[in-house]
Formats: C-alpha cells, structure tokens, sequence
C-alpha cells in the first residue's frame, strides 16, 4: 500500500497513472479476496463445532425403538463415529475440493440438494430486491424533495411501520387478503409470476423502509450542499438537480446499504419461505437444523456467510467506481 | 447513477436465467388430486427414508409385500399368502404377473434383493423393522423364505410399510442408486412423473397397475410446513386435501365454508412414562395409581385437542393387534387420588417435574395442571425435539426426569410396537423393571400362536393397571381437511395412500 501513496495521484496525459490505478484496485482486491477467504474459513470452523454441541443426528433419523447396534452400525457408515479431528479435517479437505459431504437426511451430496434450492431462493431475494429499489427510490426521493410536508410524513410513517412490522407477521397479513379473501393471488407454492408476487413484498417491506430512510436523509445532506446551490444558480430545476447532481452524490451510502440488503433478503427468506412454503434455501436450512443434519446446516451456514461476504467486498469495490476521492487514497 | 445500476443489472439478471425453467403451476381443473402435508419426502428411494412423511408420497408409487386394509386387518398385496414355517422361517408366495413401470418383472428375486438391500450397511438405510431378518432364500420364482433370528410373529405387519418396499434389481443395477432416487421406479399405482424438492411431488396414474387403474388420473403431493400456509392454501383452491393437522390448526377451520374437517380415529398413542426406577415417591405404586386418576383424560381430550382423540385404558390403542376392551380406563377422581397420595404419605402432594418435547407443550401444561388439583406440583420442562430424542434413547434411564410425556406410531398395528421399547427390564426406554412384565412380553414377542399372543397382551395390559407405571392418555385422530372434490377414507395409520381416491370434477 506504501508503495501507491508514493506515485502521483493523477499525472496528466501520461496514461500510467490509470494503469496504477488498477493495479492498486488489483492488489486491494486480492488482499480483500484473501480476508473473505479467512473469514469464510473461521465460519466453517466455528459452524462445524457448534453444529456437534446439538447432539446426535442418528437418534433423530432412526425411531426411537431402534437398537444401539443399529445406532452404531449407522453411526459408522456415516462417518460420525471417527474422532472429532479427523471429521474436522475431512471436512475442511472436502471443502478445497468444492465437497460439502453428503446430507444425512437426504443421502445424497449436500452440493446437489442445495443446488436444487438455490434457484428460488436468488429469485425471491432478486425480485424483493426489484421491488425494494422500485419503491424505496422514488419514495426517498419525494420524502427527500418534500421534507416536512405532508407527502414526506405520509412516506416516513409508511417507512416507519415497514421497519417495524415482522415479515412473517406481513405474509399471513398478505396472505389473508389476496389469496384467502379476493383469491387473487396464490397462498403458497412455485413456479409462476403469480406465485412470486406475494412472498417478493414481503420479503421487501423491510428493506424498503431501510432503503427509503437512508435515500432521503442522505439526499436531504446532499442537497444543501454548496454544489447543489451553484447548479441552482445556473438555473437549473429542482428535478433535473436532483436527478443529475443529487443522486450521484446521495448513492454511495444507499449503495453501502441495498449491498447489504441484498444479503438481508437472501438470510430473510428464512422466514418467508417459510411461510409461503417457498422451496428455497431458508426453508433447506431450518428443516436441515431440526434435522441435526451436520453437513447441510454447514453448507447453509457456508452458503449464507459467502453471500455476506462476496456482497460486501462488491460493495467496497463499487466504491471505487463511483467515489474517485475512495479511488485515489488507495 | 448509471454506473449503478449497471451494478445491479447482471444481480436481477443472473437469477432469472437461473429459474428460466420454471415450471407450470398445479392445475385445478381436471381428474387431479392435490394433497398437501407438513413435509416433503426425504428422497424418492424408499429404502433410504424411514419416516412416514417420506413414506405418504412413496406408498403411492411403490408396493409392499403386505398392506394394512381399512379393517385395520392385514392383506395380500405383493405377497398373497404367508406362512410361519418353524420357528425362524416365514415362507412369502407371490402374486403372479406383477410388474414395475418399467415391465421388470416382480420376482421372488426382486423380494429377495429389496430385503437385502434394506439390511446393506452400505445403503445406509434408517429401516430398523427388519432387524431379527437374517437373510432371504427364493424357492421358486414366486416363494421366498424369509430367515429370521429369532422367531417374530409380526414380521408380516413389519412387512406393510417401510421394509417391505419391493424394488427392480435390474434396473438398480443399471441406473445405480442415484438414478433411482432421480427417477424411481415402483410396482405401485402411480409412476413418478417430477420432483421438485419442498415444492411438489408429481404422479401419474400407471394402468398397468395389478390392481386396476387408480381413479385419479394425476396426483400431486406438495409441502406445507405452516398449518395456517396449507389452510390458506385449501381456501384458495390450490390443494384439496390437507393432512398431517394437529387438532389446534383444524380447530381454525371449524365453520369456513367450502373446508370440510374428517376425524378418524388415529394409532399415534401418547402416554406419560413414570421412572419407577429412581428413588422417590414415583417407586411407590399407590402415588402412581394417585397419577392416573388425577389426569382426567376425557376432560383432557375435550379442552386441549378440540374432542379429537380417544382415551387408551392401558398403552394398547384400539384397531392395534392386542387390545383388550374389557381393560377400562382408571376412574378420574381427585378425590380418589389425594386419598391414595395420603395413604403413601404424601398427604400435602409432592412437587415433580413433567419433560415434554416442545412440540407437545399444551398438553404438557395441560396434565400439569390437572395434577395440581390433586396436590402434585409438576414442573413442565420443554425440550426441543432433538434433544428429547436423545435422552429418551440415552444409556441414563432418569435422562428425562421423573416423568415425562412420549408418544409413539403403532403402524404395525400390533401391541408389540408400543412396548417393546419401554417394558422389558432391558430395554432401552424401560424405566419399570417388574419380572412377570418381562415374561408376558417374551411370551407376545416370541410365540407362535396368535390365541398365546393375545392372552398375553391382556395379562399386560391389567398388569399395567395395576402397577400403573405409566399415565395411558390417549390415541389422537388423524384430521384431515379438505374441499368438496376429493372422497378418500385412510385406514389407521393415516397412510396416504391415494389409489382408493375420487375426485368429483
């Protein structure tokens, strides 16, 4: 990193400064990559050990009358009989193959049973987040344009009940009105648009508000900056201030925060698909917990700390491309 | 702002490609019957489960050597007579001309592979009902021995279900285990169209079914993990037919127009096991006489599951092999029972503490307080249902405190079921160690004459009553809710099996 504060920031017209540029951009990332790569290990450390403090999987899988030969036999051919080291290490030897094992429950590599989830659960956390970006923008725009009247109350008390109000609590409010009471819209299940509707906003609700809240606060700073003055000066008009000075400026925390949205809404479908019987990876994870199913719930545990992770460091990367204050201090 | 938003292009995109192949939606229309319960099956290969859920979708494309009729009788089904051979030997014949969906024939081969295959350590099957099976000899293409260890007069109900599945040796061979659980093949009334994981299970009607063709032509079994989920669903058309309810969601539907709630009586008994074992007033037979006349199972049945169960006089349901009608149930007196808690020098009661898993915490509150009137303090202690597992099967007989709530699914229909685990001296869950108990239970376990069997069962039955080293509550019904098209009766067990179904379009 010395070594990058002592070239020139920007030495014009030679054409080198852009190529360190992304060098530097290079080397931050792969210190970044690197990091993630440890945390993402320590989560499969800690998750391996916490999911063997629960107990044992064999006494969930055979029925109680079973014989403790048969415990034994299947014990063993699982694998669960070997030392807690060797496990361990087996694991972690799997994972730099890319082989999360095989699921107790399901007999089969846990690598297939959650590659047949994961489909929904990207969709629904893709549409939520369609949704969110479709309401929460022009929401927080108007809030922030509007500040102090009545528009802006209506918006914020909506932005206040949305971050208040449970996601499951907001299902089954959804659930009752459009599919129990106008049939409208389906209760539960897969595969169409109509299927998508339901379980998309309430996954939504939340991150909406959070993302409307932010919008609006840090354009309200943005827009009683002395840049925002001048170009009203010039003649411009509050909209087109907004749209073409303002929200540039306003986009790098709402960018921080819908990046961590979207890692939100993939562990808040937990919940939702849950109560939409959504076939997702929520659903995979709670039914793999109740289930001592070891080598599911860490993969799970795996899947949902490498979403956080990768979001995060697309994160800090975009802000590079959209700050170049960010771009040049590296 | 453009920079952004090409940012989040390819994160909208990239899903959308994914589910590309989507799927279309269950139809409403037509000659398809739409069954929801709480979970989906583990897997498509029926050796490799062992749980009823998994079992409910699999029976319908699968047979077993057995099945049990909705006389709660046994019947032929792969197998059309059986015979107890000597003491160790059950002699299977075949019914002739069955074939999988596939056009392998269904042999004595086949029996002999599905039963190994079962017992396999390599198949890492969960099916522990077959344990006493040795090996299995083929006679002639349609006779098979079944050896067993020792002798186990029920082997042919064992056979009804879980480890009497029948599967195509060859076209295992061919397409290995994976494949078969990808696309199993059964000799069953339905055939496996797609499975899409917690989300539906796809059958279609197999004409060549020996039994004739099922009267549905499609049917599709789809997850509802939430009881108000897959209500919602039934009252917006999407299933027909709800099973697996517990009494409290039915209760929810009670009176909406267009759900209509069936109740019959169900197998699954649940009672509370008393450890006799450890020292305090529990050892004393006259404080757990004093228990179950303080647990007012009629009133119990009435306030917490809405009416829907029946009482159980002494741990054997009714329907199951075994059950003794003249046995009644204790009377339920307080009065009675404070006198008894007196005369064992308890006349101020006891405090006690009472384990439940968490699933069953109403009911445990429930009894806690019916035994509070009598003077008997219990403690309801809530375990999640993982952790209770493994303390009911743990080496520690007191792993689950002084008493504690159980219950189990008698589905072999046959009082051997409900005690074998938790009466003999050596058993695993026994927490009552009396000797005439452990005779009785080797003359059912091990006796050859049915007329033997029974006597004993009702010399067990009264012992039980009269050492009272359980509180027998009851046997709860399976609830089914449905709308106005399906017509389906299930027989005891509640088993899913659909090829009996109408539908009304």
């Amino acid at each position: 990193m010395s070594e990058l504060t002592l070239r020139p920031p920007r030495a014009a017209g030679t054409g080198r400064p852009r190529l360190d540029v992304r060098s530097g951009l290079l080397r931050a990332v792969l210190i970044r990559v690197g990091t993630a790569l440890l945390v993402l290990l320590c989560t499969a450390t800690v998750s391996f050990f916490l999911v063997r403090l629960s107990g044992d999987p064999v006494k969930l899988l055979l029925p109680p009358d079973a014989t403790a030969k048969q415990e034994s036999v299947l014990r063993a051919s699982l694998g669960l009989d070997k030392p807690l080291i060797t496990q361990y290490l087996d694991y972690i030897w799997g994972l730099l193959h890319f082989d999360f094992g095989n699921s107790i429950s399901y007999n089969e590599p846990v690598g297939h049973v959650l590659a047949d989830r994961l489909p929904a659960t990207l969709e629904l956390a893709a549409a939520a987040l369609v949704v969110t970006l479709v309401i929460a923008v022009p929401a927080g725009i108007v809030a922030a344009m509007r500040r102090g009247r009545a528009s802006d109350r209506g918006i914020m008390t909506g932005v206040l009940l949305g971050q208040s109000t449970p996601p499951f609590w907001v299902g089954i409010l959804l659930i009752l009105v459009f599919a129990v009471g106008l049939h409208a819209l389906p209760a539960s299940g897969y595969g169409t648009f109509a299927n998508l509707v339901l379980p998309a906003v309430t996954l939504s609700v939340y991150s909406i508000a959070v993302v409307a809240r932010l919008l609006r606060s840090s354009l309200i700073d943005v827009l009683s900056s002395d840049h925002i003055r001048t170009a009203r000066a010039k003649g411009f008009g509050p909209v087109k201030t907004v749209l073409t000075h303002g929200l540039r400026n306003a986009s790098l925390p709402v960018v921080t925060v819908v990046g961590l949205e979207v890692g939100s809404l993939l562990g808040g479908a937990i919940l939702t698909e849950q109560v939409f019987s959504w076939p997702g990876v929520g659903q995979l994870t709670i039914e793999a917990i109740s289930n001592r199913d070891f080598p599911l719930v860490q993969a799970t545990v795996l899947f949902f700390a490498t979403t956080f992770v990768v979001v995060n460091l697309l994160v800090d990367l975009s802000y590079s491309l959209l700050d170049p204050r960010v771009r040049n201090s590296r | 702002m453009l920079r952004l938003g090409g940012l989040l292009i390819p994160a909208v995109a990239a899903p959308a490609l994914l589910t590309g192949c989507g799927t279309s939606p269950a139809s409403s229309a037509g000659n398809v019957l739409r069954v929801s319960q709480p979970g989906d099956p583990k897997t498509m290969d029926p050796h490799k489960q062992g749980d009823m859920t998994s079992m409910n979708a699999l029976i319908n494309m699968f047979d077993t050597l057995t099945t049990r009729g909705q006389d709660n009788l046994l019947h032929p089904r792969l197998a059309l007579t059986w015979v107890a051979r000597g003491a160790t030997t059950w002699r299977f014949t075949l019914r002739p001309g069955v074939t999988f969906h596939n056009g392998e024939p269904c042999d004595a081969a086949a029996v002999k592979f599905s039963i190994e295959r079962v017992l396999d350590p390599a198949t890492k099957s969960p099916i522990v009902e077959l344990r006493y099976v040795k090996d299995v000899t083929v006679v002639d293409p349609l006779t098979v021995d079944v050896h067993t260890t020792l002798h186990d007069p029920i082997l042919p109900d064992k056979l009804s279900l879980f480890g009497g599945v029948v599967v195509p040796p060859r076209y295992l061979a061919k397409v290995g285990d994976a494949g078969f659980a990808e696309h199993p093949v059964g000799t069953g009334p339905f055939t496996f169209v797609r499975w899409q994981r917690d989300h539906q299970l796809r059958m279609r009607a197999f004409p060549g079914h020996w039994q004739g063709r099922p009267h549905v032509d499609e049917l599709v079994f789809s997850p509802q993990p939430n009881p108000s989920s897959s209500l919602a669903a039934l009252q917006s058309g999407q299933v027909d037919l709800v099973a697996g309810l517990t009494p409290d969601a039915a209760q929810q539907l009670d009176g909406y127009g267009g759900v209509k709630l069936d109740g019959f009586t169900g197998i699954r008994t649940s009672y509370l096991s008393l450890n006799t074992l450890a020292d305090g007033p529990l050892k004393d037979r006259r404080v757990r006489q004093a228990l179950n006349h303080a647990v007012d199972v009629p009133l119990l049945i009435k306030a917490v599951l809405g009416g829907k169960a029946t009482e159980v006089p002494a741990m054997i349901p009714r329907g199951a092999f075994g059950f003794d009608p003249s046995v009644q149930p204790f009377t339920r007196s307080v009065d009675t029972a404070r006198k008894l808690l007196a005369e064992a020098g308890h006349p101020n009661g006891f405090s006690t503490q009472l384990t439940a898993s968490n699933i069953d915490s109403n009911v445990a509150e429930a009894i806690s307080g019916l035994l509070s009137r009598a003077g008997v303090h219990a403690k309801v202690q809530l375990l999640d249902p993982g952790t209770y597992a493994d303390r009911l099967t743990s080496d520690d007989h007191n792993a689950l405190g002084p008493m504690y709530l159980a219950a189990s699914t008698v589905w072999t229909l046959d009082g051997e079921s409900m005690l074998q685990s938790n009466v003999r001296s050596d058993r695993r869950q026994s927490r009552w160690h009396d000797k005439d108990a452990d005779h009785l239970i080797d003359v059912e376990e091990l006796s050859e004459d049915p007329a033997e069997r029974k006597r004993a069962f009702s010399d067990l039955q009264r012992l039980i009553q009269r050492e009272a080293p359980f509180v027998p509550l009851y046997q709860i019904d399976n609830i089914y809710a449905r709308n106005s098209r399906p017509r389906w009766k299930p027989g005891s067990a509640g088993v899913l099996a659909m090829q009996s179904a109408e539908i009304s379009t």
